[in-house]
């Protein structure tokens, strides 16, 4: 065993390699590195929120700020943290975990990545100069319509949300394309690991989920820039059609946010508890099932909205119906971990965290389902509280525990397991210590999204108590950064099979070569490395079909230890070049966007060059990129 | 040494966290949805006390079952490999189905509650139409024929029906206490009606906007006076009539009145007798004998009055209280109606006071699609601008000089001479200066 960590191979040629790069790992890491940096300015959004709040009538920023401020913390923790931050997954591990040497279309991989970066900080960036978008993540027509709010800041969301739309789609084709076509001989469906079955039912949702806010944004563009009257209530129009739009979007989101977090956790459970996870078809059915469901609940975020008692009691059924799936789920990752052998590293204190903190998540959102109760609570804090234990809870838990989990992947080396843990006791109290007030201050009739609010109304502790909650959250992250950057330099060096593992992806050394699979394995079973290693674990697993092509002792793992340590090409294995084209690409692309722009200050021939020249540019860049060879 | 800091660090926690707590307990909860004060929260807190009780059910089942597991199961050195399962379907059909069968037990009543909170308001309702605005809210009473601003009055012990729209974005109408939100949305009517129970009389109850409305949205709240139904009478009896001062005498010599202008006075001030548009009106002798029914002041618990502090810093509003007293409410009259000798637009242009007319300029709303809060009788109220100030002299003028600083976003045009203008991006050059607004609020404190 070596004795020191092999520099990753994504990481030998500096700077420009990394503009460059296709390879799927160095993309993940790109995404992963860039997505933490969103998440803590996310945070420190919240922390400026919550100061604000921790006493009535306070102004430590503007009215107009908060706004601001409220919109960018959740538009940045749902786009640019949470959504990335499980894109950074996929990228690494989805060809991990299927037996593949990179995705499907690794420059569209790498264009998905460049748009991502480029229209976050087009949207991000805007705050500086007191311009950041303010109509709240939802963007209710018609408050951005351009009659209520007729500065640029509306247009950096419109025009952000369009272009990180981009993104994801891109990304999510190539996902499709790479589960379906590029599994491991061997590898039948219901043999993926869950992780990838997870975020192959999130590609379908960012599928058919995202043209659908994509129209919507495409109205609101309209209205904006050239005059037509989709959300213009002036000209009669209703202004519920957003509404509808954009929950049959934002409901799925809800899923493509949580689902990946789910995926983690299902790895790391039977790994720390020394048994495969209990009744995988059960839990990949009921992730198929939360997906299908998802897109028939979009109108419970809206029964305020007066739909009439019809529409109310459909929804309210189906959103109860969704909540099934949701707490086999939970069922299932219990009985995982019982009778077994349970190791408490930092990344299964995460995975139970997640385990307890989104079953409190779960049940208040069956509070919601009740349209009635539901009249109460939308709109007040009780919702806060409710989609924070939903999406720190479950996501950002099942998040942290995935980068505990595969760090020495990544790197090949482990964090600290000793600052792990302080960052999982300081995280677990100090969200518990934000969020679970808010139920308290929004049943006691305090409305979201105030900027201030009066003294006496019986919400001062309770908020005084979240904004404690959020200066340890703070704290705990920092705990988290400092174990992340440390680790990469002085962590203890992983091994291939770091926390002995089933799956592909701990077959092959750490960090993986960039081809990943010297050779590409056949796969026997759900759990491939523990047939070699611990055949009693996987010897009861009804496989899905009968294996014709068994062959155990071709198993790949030797062959790895003993070759994962030469190069591409000794090898013989044809490599993707490096190309800065996507990159070209995406940066036309949120040029093209952003030139528009210029139309709100009545330079119309500036806005005009420059979004027709990007166009130009774009469709240039498109053409050489589809004209090069890939490899 | 390290690790007994860390402890004493942890106690310390602990100790803050229930103190918290019980610093919590002590408080009192002004807006709690947990009550039973109308029939349609005694619907939803029935509800809730059935999700809370199954909530916490699974709650503490869930928690229980996984720190049992976690305990029972750590691993212990040495132990064997465990052994292995993959799955049970009897097992996972039980934890199917009995989530469905609890659900069941919510969706019940549910449905039931659905259908009994959405059904039609009864005939013998009262009607309150609401429109929302940014940021404020105006009330209007079809059956009485009157429209006040920001503060509501509700017979109790009857239903009342309220018919919601809005003029601009989004909004919501929720009293925490009295009963669920409904949004407020332009192009669309929608309803919600709650019965306050009648041994509420003499209560007041805050309200607020919930729908993200804007720049001031935390600044859209409003009061709930519930009353007994005979002062609710004779408080609706009062709103009826004309302004105090009304009607509006020939404009004083100083502003030179446009001839259009002066028929269009002498034409609606056709009832009242013509000889008092000839000489100003005393403004106290004029007042009508009954002021009607006002929420005491007095019954206000703390709550209820907006402490709002004054804005700070940059936004900060100063003004020369001392002037206050000596303000003239005749010479505010005045001015409320005609402002075009400082080439300024009159209050009138946007508000409207009952039996008021414009002398100069266009009257360019009436009440069907008013603008800015209806100030018929204005001294009436305890609270305004969203109910975020209390209705005192020196709340009145810093409004009436920069309401643009008072209230972030706020649409009632910057109006004291030399006050930066949010709107604008620039400083006034012209506009009131603080003796005029003192004679204005002088005017607004008079309109019982």
């Amino acid at each position: 065993m070596a004795t020191t960590a092999a520099t990753p191979s994504y990481e030998q040629t500096g700077i420009w390699s990394w503009i460059t790069t296709v390879d799927h790992k160095r993309i993940g890491a790109l995404y992963l590195y860039t997505a933490l940096f969103f998440f803590m300015f996310g945070g420190l959004e919240a922390g400026v929120i919550r100061w604000q709040l921790a006493q009535p009538n306070q102004h430590i920023v503007s009215a107009e700020l908060y706004n601001q401020l409220f919109t960018m913390h959740g538009t940045t923790m749902i786009f640019l943290a949470v959504m990335p931050l499980s894109a950074a997954f996929f990228n690494f591990l989805i060809p991990l975990q299927i037996g593949a040497r990179d995705v499907a279309f690794p420059r569209l991989n790498a264009f998905s990545y460049w748009v991502y970066v480029l229209g976050g900080t087009f949207m991000t960036l805007p705050i500086f100069f007191n311009t950041a978008p303010n109509g709240g993540w939802f963007g209710y027509a018609p408050l951005t319509t351009l009659p209520f709010s007729s500065g640029l800041n509306i247009d950096f969301w419109v025009m952000g949300l369009q272009i990180l739309g981009i993104s994801s789609l891109a990304a999510a084709f190539n996902f499709i394309t790479t589960i379906i076509n590029m599994r491991a001989p061997g590898m039948t469906l219901m043999r993926m690991p869950v992780f990838t079955w997870m975020s192959f039912v999130v590609q379908f949702l960012l599928v058919l989920a995202f043209p659908v806010i994509t129209i919507a944004l495409v109205f609101l563009l309209f209205d904006r820039f050239f005059g037509t009257n989709f959300y213009e209530i002036a000209a009669g129009a209703d202004p519920l059609l957003w509404q509808h739009l954009f929950w049959v979007f934002g409901h799925p989101e809800v899923y493509i946010l949580i689902l990946p977090a789910f995926g983690l956790v299902s790895e790391i459970l039977p790994t720390f508890s020394r048994k495969p996870l209990f009744g995988y078809n059960v839990v990949v059915y009921s992730g198929i099932m939360i997906g299908f469901l998802g897109f028939g609940v979009w109108a419970h975020h809206m029964f305020a909205v007066g739909m009439g008692a019809t529409a109310d009691t459909i929804f309210a059924l189906t959103t109860m119906l969704i909540g099934i799936p949701t707490g086999v789920k939970i069922f299932n990752w219990i009985a995982t971990m019982w009778g077994g052998q349970i190791r408490f590293t930092a990344a299964m204190k995460f995975a139970i965290g997640l385990i307890a903190l989104f079953t409190i998540g779960g049940i208040s959102g069956v509070m919601h389902s009740s349209p009635p109760a539901d009249l109460q609570q939308t709109d007040t804090y009780f919702v806060v509280a409710h989609f924070h234990y939903v999406l720190f809870g479950g996501s950002i838990m099942g998040i942290f525990g995935g980068i505990y989990f595969y760090y020495p992947k990544i790197t090949g080396r482990y964090m600290s397991e000793v600052l792990g843990t302080w960052h999982f006791w300081c995280t677990f109290i100090a969200m518990n210590l934000t969020f679970f007030p808010m139920h308290f201050s929004g049943m006691l009739g305090m409305p979201r999204r105030i900027y201030t609010y009066d003294a006496g109304q019986g919400w001062d502790t309770f908020n005084l108590i979240s904004s404690i909650g959020t200066g340890l959250l703070i704290l705990s992250t920092l705990i988290f950064v400092v174990n992340f950057l440390k680790s990469r330099k002085s962590g203890e060096v992983a091994p291939g099979d770091a926390w002995g593992a089933g799956t592909l992806e701990w077959t092959i050394p750490s960090p993986p070569p960039d081809y990943n699979f010297a050779e590409i394995p056949f796969v026997t079973s759900r759990y491939p490395l523990w047939d070699l290693k611990h055949p009693e674990r996987t010897s009861g697993i009804a496989h899905s079909a009968p294996d014709v092509m068994t062959i155990t002792d071709a198993h790949a793992t030797p062959v790895h230890e003993e070759m994962g340590h030469k190069t591409a090409a000794e090898l013989g294995i044809p490599m993707p070049f490096n190309t800065v084209k996507p990159l070209i690409a995406a940066a036309a692309l949120v040029a093209m966007f952003g030139g528009l722009l210029f139309m709100h200050t009545n330079q119309f021939a500036v806005a005009m060059t420059i979004t027709i020249g990007s166009a130009s540019l774009f469709v240039g860049t498109l053409y050489a990129w589809l004209t090069s060879p890939l490899e | 040494m390290p690790r007994k800091r860390s402890r004493r660090l942890s106690s310390a926690l602990i100790l803050m966290a229930g103190a918290l707590v019980v610093a919590a307990c002590g408080e009192k909860y002004p807006n709690s949805t947990f009550t039973h004060l109308t029939d349609f929260n005694t619907i939803i807190d029935g509800l809730w006390n059935r999700l809370l009780l199954l909530g916490t059910i699974v709650f503490v089942f869930v928690e229980t079952l996984l720190i049992f597991t976690i305990i029972k199961f750590r691993r212990r050195e040495g132990a064997p490999d465990p052994k292995q399962t993959h799955g049970n379907t009897t097992l996972e059909i039980t934890w199917t189905i009995i989530p469905a069968l609890i659900l069941v037990l919510i969706a019940v009543p549910t449905v039931d509650a659905i259908w009994k909170t959405e059904a039609k308001a009864s005939d013998s309702s009262i009607q309150v139409q609401v429109i929302g605005h940014q940021w404020w809210w105006e009330f209007r009473y079809p059956q009485y024929g009157f429209t006040t601003a920001n503060e509501l009055y509700l017979p109790a012990g009857r239903t009342v029906n309220f018919q919601l729209n809005s003029r601009d974005v989004i909004h919501s109408f929720w009293t925490p206490q009295l009963g669920g939100k409904r949004d407020v949305i332009a192009n669309r009517t929608n309803y919600i009606w709650y019965t306050p129970d009648s041994s509420l009389a003499g209560s007041v109850f805050n309200g607020f906007c919930t729908e993200y409305c804007g720049s001031s949205h935390a600044n859209m709240r409003f009061h709930v006076y519930a009353v007994s139904p005979a002062d609710f009478d004779s408080w609706a009896a009062h709103q009826k009539e004309n302004a105090a001062m009304s009607p509006i005498v020939a404009p004083a010599p100083a502003a030179p009145a446009t001839p259009a202008a002066a028929v269009k006075v002498a034409s609606a001030a056709t009832k009242p007798a013509a000889p008092a548009a000839t000489k100003p009106a005393a403004p106290v002798a004029a007042m009508p004998a009954s002021e009607g029914y006002v929420f005491p002041l007095a019954k206000m618990p703390p709550h209820t009055l907006p402490q709002t502090p004054f804005p700070v810093g940059d936004r900060e509003v100063k003004f020369d209280e001392s002037l206050l007293a000596g303000g003239d409410a005749a010479r505010g009259h005045e001015l409320v109606s005609n402002m075009a000798h400082m080439g300024d637009v009159p209050c009138l242009t946007c508000h409207i006071i009952k039996g008021e007319y414009m002398v100069a300029g266009k009257q360019m709303f009436t009440d069907d699609n008013a603008k800015a809060p209806n100030l018929t009788h204005f001294a009436t109220r305890h609270t305004f601008a969203g109910g975020i100030y209390p209705a005192t002299p020196a709340m009145l003028a810093r409004w009436v000089k920069n309401a643009e600083h008072m209230k972030p976003g706020s649409l009632m045009t910057t109006l004291g001479n030399g006050e930066y203008a949010p709107s604008m991006k620039s400083k006034r050059t012209t506009g009131l200066d603080d003796r005029q607004i003192a004679d204005i609020v002088a005017y607004l404190l008079s309109l019982k």
